[in-house]
């Protein structure tokens, strides 16, 4: 067993490992929270899609993202609906209105919103869905059940996901108190008869289901005729592609190509020519995800987040290490005089720098999930500590502290014995 | 006749007669700091032999190349000009594998103890056992014997912040013996420690030296250690200036105390007299000297033995038989007379000589002595 140089230099010098693990730590927990963020944006990106009941998804090929969802004609539903391998073909209704905070009022449920009263209220912008009420294809049996509450379109189900600001009766969500609560959706009057749970992820602050309706009066730039999606369930999912084919032949969308020029070509011609465009549940997740981590600036921060923390934990770590190399100078070059090869001391401090990124890991660990846990409970954002984040992570935090050792190694090598006489 | 050698008396190459290879061989060996203009020459064309077992203490003000010439000596530093020869390799030009390999079978003890510490005296003395693949645990009864015998038996295990200065200088001390090297170079070993551990630290290179043969360099200005060595080497402005091995030249002194005429000298003038003999060698049988010839060489026996023989007309009659420690020759000198005797060796035999002139010189060096001599010859 041979004398464990690194361990005990490391813990010999408590105030300077200390602040070594705690750089390490504070590097960590940094990409911890980095890459928390990215996974519940990723996560929320699809939240709403998850909770729809699809195989196949029409919509727009104008279609932006979810609060930019853009409208085709509701027939396409109703021609999809006739194919035999369809077995449920819904149109559903989807996009951004405005809320009242609700105020309390006395202006009965059938006016207009008044100038006097209403706007007095502040006003957010809202996700605002339609669907059937008797068969309002969600993949979820508690929001189905509710929907059936929404036999009148002034009747509307408030998301218990939704923030604070949208003016909860009691605390900061909306709960069985609010429900009777009347505000005003858009340029009408509606009021809370129920609450489900979904949440809307970085698109929205919140979130509000109606009848089709309910989401023309709130929307009133849209008729009825107009949907958003439709929501193609089939007898056998497994015949996805081929379903999908079929559609497209019988809507008259050319086929999809490669390469990336043609591709264009065939967008273009999709956006002039035809009013729908088919999607898998694939490609619309891959679409949503792409759209929030790579196309809006807030996966780029995070990602870039990652790298500032990674720089960060390199700068402290390296001047932990290269000042206490510093202070050994002496007995560094004392262990080479002795006949030690520069490998063996840069054994050492590598192992120095492994055992530090070990150690401020483990604590780091433990205060990124409660950090977790406050996050989630304060922003609603669904924060996953998954093996593959903590992997990777603990990867970077080796690579930061090897990196940082690496850099101190020239130093040792400077170390020269004949300094030592 | 003997076989003549151009190896002075005092370089101590043949203590106890015996001729011992040669730890460290320095020829030529020039130094330099500095590049281009700043160029600065260190060490001047020094020559240095230091034999297996020997103790060498190097002597000289600051700034004397000493210590540049015990890291070249050490592998610390590359070999620029000249030739350096280190338990027979040449560093001028050696490679890393073979510096690595070469300081291994080396100890060193620098001014500075160096110790780490975040480990305690026994794991900083094993970092140098380790190195060489010591057992573990032979390692461990060789560490604590010597941590002991070096007073730290209680404080093998405490770290170096809980040690006195001169306790750490003990282990560091500990940490350069505990593999065996073969050569053990040191820098003021002995600065930090009080009378008494200083001893004990000297003595231990003593023992080592004689038990293992193991060559111990060291730098000092510690008087009190001086009687340990057996060579001074005093180096002036980056030059050896002078190198006696003082052991030896102890001994030829003692020896020539021993000699009736020289009982009254000094030990200067005697270390002096030692200084100017040259070693001669002679296998057994070989004449020395031959009844009748001019004798030009005064004769001191190192080790082996001679017969004295004087011709008387036919057959040769043994005289005396001499030994280790005894001379012969003088007569010729002192008479400006031919040889009296011939001198035969009867084993093989280290001579050291002195020649006439010199012999001449140390007499006339009081007129007592003049008188005090032809005394002596009257009386004969």
């Amino acid at each position: 067993m041979s004398t464990p140089l690194a361990w005990k230099n490391l813990t010999h010098n408590k105030v300077r490992t200390s602040i070594g693990v705690a750089g390490v730590g504070f590097a960590v927990i940094l990409i911890f929270m980095q890459l928390g963020f990215l996974g519940a944006i990723q996560k929320t990106a699809t939240q709403i899609y998850d909770a729809l009941d699809f195989d196949l998804l029409l919509r727009s090929p104008a279609y932006l993202h979810l609060t930019e969802p853009r409208d085709f004609a509701r027939a396409r539903v109703y021609q999809a609906a006739s194919l035999p391998e369809v077995s449920h073909a819904r149109p559903f209704y989807l996009g951004l209105s405005e809320w009242q905070i609700p105020i309390t009022s006395n202006a009965p449920l059938n006016q207009e919103a008044s100038d006097t009263e209403d706007l007095s209220g502040q006003w957010r912008g809202i996700i605002t869905m339609g669907t059937d009420p008797n068969d309002p294809g969600f993949t979820r049996d508690d929001i189905c059940k509710q929907a059936r509450q929404l036999s009148d379109p002034r009747f509307v189900l408030i998301d218990s996901e939704s923030k604070s600001e949208y003016g909860p009766a009691q605390g900061d969500e909306f709960s069985r108190a609010d429900i009777g609560t009347e505000t005003a959706l858009g340029p009408r009057r509606v009021r809370i008869v129920g609450l489900f749970k979904l949440g809307t992820g970085m698109a929205s602050n919140g979130a509000c289901l109606t009848n089709p309706e309910g989401y023309v009066r709130a929307c009133p730039w849209q008729t009825i005729n107009e949907v958003n999606f439709g929501l193609l369930k089939l007898h056998d999912p497994s015949q996805v592609e081929a379903v999908k084919a079929k559609l497209q032949h019988i809507f008259g969308i050319p086929a999809s190509v490669s390469d990336a020029k043609s591709q264009q070509h065939h967008r273009a011609a999709l956006l002039t020519n035809v009013d729908v465009e088919i999607l898998t549940r694939e490609e619309v997740n891959q679409h949503e995800e792409r759209r929030w981590v790579v196309d809006t600036p807030l996966g780029q921060i995070f990602q870039l987040g990652v790298w500032v923390a990674v720089f960060v934990g390199v700068a402290i770590v390296y001047q932990v290490l290269s000042s206490d190399i510093a202070n050994m100078m002496g007995e560094y070059a004392t262990l080479k005089a002795m006949g030690h090869s520069n490998k063996f001391l840069a054994r050492v401090v590598l192992q120095q720098s492994v055992l530090l990124a070990i150690v401020g890991y483990l604590p780091s660990l433990a205060i990124s999930w409660v950090l977790y846990r406050i996050v989630e409970a304060e922003s609603g954002m669904p924060m996953y500590m998954t093996k593959e984040i903590m992997a990777l992570v603990f990867v970077l935090a080796v690579v930061i502290c090897v990196l940082s050792g690496l850099g101190a190694l020239r130093k040792l090598f400077q170390a020269d014995p004949a300094d030592l006489f | 006749m003997t076989e003549q050698t151009t190896i002075p008396a005092t370089s101590g190459a043949f203590t106890d007669g015996m001729l011992l290879p040669r730890t460290v061989k320095v020829e030529n060996l020039n130094h330099f700091f500095g590049e281009g203009e700043l160029r600065k020459q260190a060490l001047f064309s020094n020559n240095l032999e230091v034999r297996r077992g020997e103790i060498v203490i190097m002597t000289g003000p600051s700034g004397s190349g000493k210590t540049t010439l015990l890291t070249l000596i050490g592998s610390l530093r590359s070999v620029q000009e000249g030739s350096l020869l280190v338990l027979g390799n040449e560093l001028c030009g050696a490679d890393r594998d073979l510096i690595v390999r070469l300081r291994r079978e080396m100890g060193f003890i620098f001014q500075a103890h160096n110790l780490f510490e975040s480990l305690t005296a026994f794991q900083n003395v094993n970092m140098a056992a380790e190195l060489v693949g010591l057992d573990p645990m032979i390692a461990e009864g060789r560490i604590t014997s010597l941590l002991t015998r070096l007073g730290l038996g209680d404080r093998i295990h405490y770290k170096p912040n809980s040690l006195s200065g001169g306790q750490k200088q003990r282990v560091a001390i500990a940490r350069g013996l505990v593999h065996k090297p073969k050569l053990i170079l040191a820098d003021e070993p002995t600065a930090a420690l009080d009378e008494k551990s200083g001893r004990e630290v000297v003595t231990l290179f003593q023992e080592l030296a004689r038990d293992e043969g193991c060559t111990i360099i060291m730098v000092t200005h510690d008087n009190r250690i001086l009687d340990v060595a057996d060579r001074i080497v005093n180096m002036v402005d980056g030059t050896i200036k002078s190198d006696v091995a003082v052991q030896e030249t102890s001994v030829i002194c003692e020896f020539l105390k021993d000699f009736p005429l020289f009982s009254d000298l000094t030990p200067t003038t005697l270390a002096e007299i030692a200084d100017q003999m040259m070693v001669h060698k002679a296998e057994p049988g070989k004449t020395v000297i031959r009844q009748g010839e001019a004798g030009n060489l005064f004769y001191l026996i190192r080790s082996g033995s001679v017969d004295v023989l004087i011709d008387e007309g036919q057959s040769k009659k043994k005289v005396a038989e001499l030994k280790q420690g005894q001379y012969f020759g003088e007569a010729a000198l002192i008479t400006d007379e031919p040889r009296n005797a011939t001198i035969v060796a009867k084993e093989k035999s280290v001579f050291y000589a002195l020649g006439k002139e010199d012999f001449r010189a140390v007499l006339a060096t009081s007129a007592t002595f003049e008188e005090e001599l032809r005394q002596a010859l009257f009386n004969r």
